[in-house]
């Protein structure tokens, strides 16, 4: 045999067991665990890719033999579908890790479901990944498909499941409630990068883009003819597009309740500095700007009005901040080096209307949902004030977009009176006992979507209103 | 947020698998004599090169690569102006005329040229360098 064939057929082994290894892994994590959503369709796609792996390096062997001079370009594939399943083996443990006893699974369900009334996002599914990191993230998955599109030319059995996204929580807030919210925004990344690559590309998505075209060739002139330099500009131009569409998209499906998250998540990380938050980057927009824009959605869907006597400091925070001057926002490069400012200019003036011009298409109208939440309000405080799951005796559990609003509102204003009437004026200032009955509060919550979501199913199923 | 770790190396990743795909292609073509992947993979190839001459963000889901800033920046690495120039008018050649025994050799040719390229993106995969400070420059001072 010679020396180069037995390179590669060194190479083909390690990749055998390796893909050996994550199909056999893949199995056992569906035998053993109840996952929501589609992480097993994933872990099924997993699987037959690692048996087709393993059937093609059989034939790079065979014509190794066949056409030598090859060898070279040969150990180069092997590399490359190496390289694809290193990514692929960076998601399959976190989705393993994240099964049903892990995550806020009801939380997960109903974000499902709200997806699939999104403008082409029918039958889409996601998949929950746990990280390391105290961040939530949506991992990208154009990359991944585009791969995978390629692969399945060598692999033809091994089809990448068509809408899945992939999301991912920190570990650590995996039982938490209110924090999780922040898996709207991440769903609404998923859904950028869906209607990004659609064919035809939805009408308010294409003038987003020719938007994107426009203000960039408006901030460079004669520079946008330099490919590099258009590149970089748009990806920072794409990267702000994302947070705001992301940030508006949730405001969308759950209304208040995920501004009042996300002041609680930027808070956690250290992120609400005064200077912080008029600071752009490449890759996030400003915080401030950020704020301006859910104050102004959530003034024009009326949400505002309904939620106008929570007195509740996250909520003056977010008024503060949204007052803030345009002109205070800087470009920054990094932490010192000043950006340009043209380009946040063009980006306020020409792209932000057709973000918003996008969310209100592509999302579901909420005119009555802000008109179940000043109607059911009272009723879930009252439950949650006597420490019950959230119920009406009557028409059986409230809809959950209500009781999430009205369960962060109350988490906001009446919680410190809750463990004074429960715990007695000691626990007042009891740190642990405020945390415990934030925890309670989160579980209730849960449990009045679960029986939602259980109620919406049985009325589906029998056809009848119960 | 999006994860920034794999996901900006996977851009090298999809354009080494692009470039492994016309490849494979050509070696098929050449070795084997089998064309039925060879138009649409080279199709694909030269409708991304043309595409890189006129960088836009409208018609970025009809090309199959050269349309970010990391296959741009592969592709400089690579390949010169006037490499592109001469990949173009191979591949359009052989495209032409699959039959023509002198198609082979440029077949040849090419799968040199691509298979350049497959290992530059894979080895960008492996050591990903941060947006070179000279664009970050021109950025700048253009805007």
């Amino acid at each position: 045999m010679s020396a180069g064939l037995a390179d590669l057929l060194h190479d083909a082994a390690v990749l055998h067991r390796f893909v050996d290894f994550i199909e056999e892994y893949c199995k056992e994590q569906e035998r053993s665990q109840t996952y929501a959503d589609a992480s097993g369709l994933f872990f099924q796609y997993v699987e037959k890719l690692a048996a087709g792996v393993k059937q093609e390096l059989g034939k790079e062997i065979e014509r190794a033999t066949r056409f030598p001079k090859r060898l070279p370009l040969l150990r180069s594939n092997i590399w490359t579908l190496k390289n694809y399943l290193r990514l692929l083996h960076a998601l399959i443990k976190p989705a393993a890790d994240a099964h049903t006893l892990t995550i806020p699974a009801p939380l997960v369900d109903l974000a499902s479901q709200q997806l699939q009334r999104v403008e082409r996002m029918k039958n889409s599914s996601i998949v929950i990944l746990l990280t390391s990191e105290l961040m939530y993230f949506q991992r990208p998955h154009t990359d991944i498909k585009d791969q995978a599109r390629i692969v399945e030319s060598f692999i033809p059995k091994a089809s990448f499941p068509p809408k899945l996204g992939f999301i991912e929580l920190p570990y650590s807030q995996g039982p938490s409630f209110f924090t999780n919210l922040a898996i709207y925004h991440e769903i609404g990344h998923f859904v950028y990068e869906e209607l990004s690559n659609s064919d035809p590309l939805h009408p308010d998505m294409a003038a987003l883009k020719s938007a994107v075209v426009r203000s960039v060739r408006k901030a460079l002139g004669n520079g946008a003819k330099d490919p590099e330099a258009f590149a970089i500009a748009v990806r920072i131009i794409e990267n702000w597009i994302q947070e705001i569409f992301c940030d508006l998209f949730a405001i969308r499906l759950v209304g208040p309740a995920f501004s009042f998250a996300f002041v609680e998540i930027l808070g956690m990380l250290g992120f609400l500095s005064q200077n912080a938050t008029l600071k752009f980057n490449p890759t996030h927009p400003a915080a401030a700007c950020r704020f301006a824009e859910h104050v102004n959605l959530l003034r024009d869907d009326l949400w505002w009005n309904a939620i106008a006597n929570v007195d509740a400091d996250q909520k003056k925070l977010l008024e503060r901040l949204a007052k803030l001057p345009r002109s205070s926002y800087k470009f920054y490069l990094d932490e010192k080096t000043l950006g340009p400012q043209r380009l946040v200019q063009v980006f306020l003036d020409v792209v932000v209307p057709a973000i918003r011009k996008l969310v209100r298409q592509v999302t579901p109208e909420n005119a009555t949902a802000v008109k179940r939440f000043e109607n059911a309000r009272s009723s879930i405080e009252d439950c949650l004030r006597v420490g019950v799951v959230p119920h009406t005796p009557t028409a059986g559990a409230p809809d959950p977009v209500s009781v999430i609003n009205s369960a962060f509102c109350f988490y906001l204003t009446s919680l410190p009176k809750v463990v004074k009437q429960f715990e007695g004026v000691k626990a007042e200032n009891d740190v642990a006992v405020h945390s415990l009955w934030t925890r309670r509060l989160e579980m209730w919550t849960m449990k009045a979507i679960e029986d939602a979501q259980m109620q919406d199913r049985f009325r589906r199923i029998k056809g009848a209103v119960l | 947020m999006t994860s920034m770790d794999l996901q900006d190396r996977a851009q090298y990743l999809s354009l080494a698998l692009f470039s492994q795909k016309v490849v494979s292609a050509l070696m098929e073509y050449v070795d084997e004599n089998k064309s039925a992947r060879l138009k649409p993979s080279l199709g694909e190839a030269l409708e991304s090169l043309l595409h890189a001459k006129h960088p836009s963000v409208s018609s970025r889901q009809r090309v199959a690569a050269f349309n970010s800033y990391e296959h741009l920046r592969t592709l400089e690495e690579v390949w010169s102006a006037r490499d592109r120039g001469k990949a173009i008018r191979m591949i359009r050649a052989v495209i032409r005329a699959p039959k023509s025994p002198k198609t082979k050799a440029v077949a040849d040719e090419l799968i040199h040229l691509f298979s350049e390229l497959q290992n530059q993106a894979l080895w960008n995969f492996e050591q990903p360098k941060p947006v070179s400070q000279r664009v970050m420059q021109r950025l700048c001072r253009l805007a």
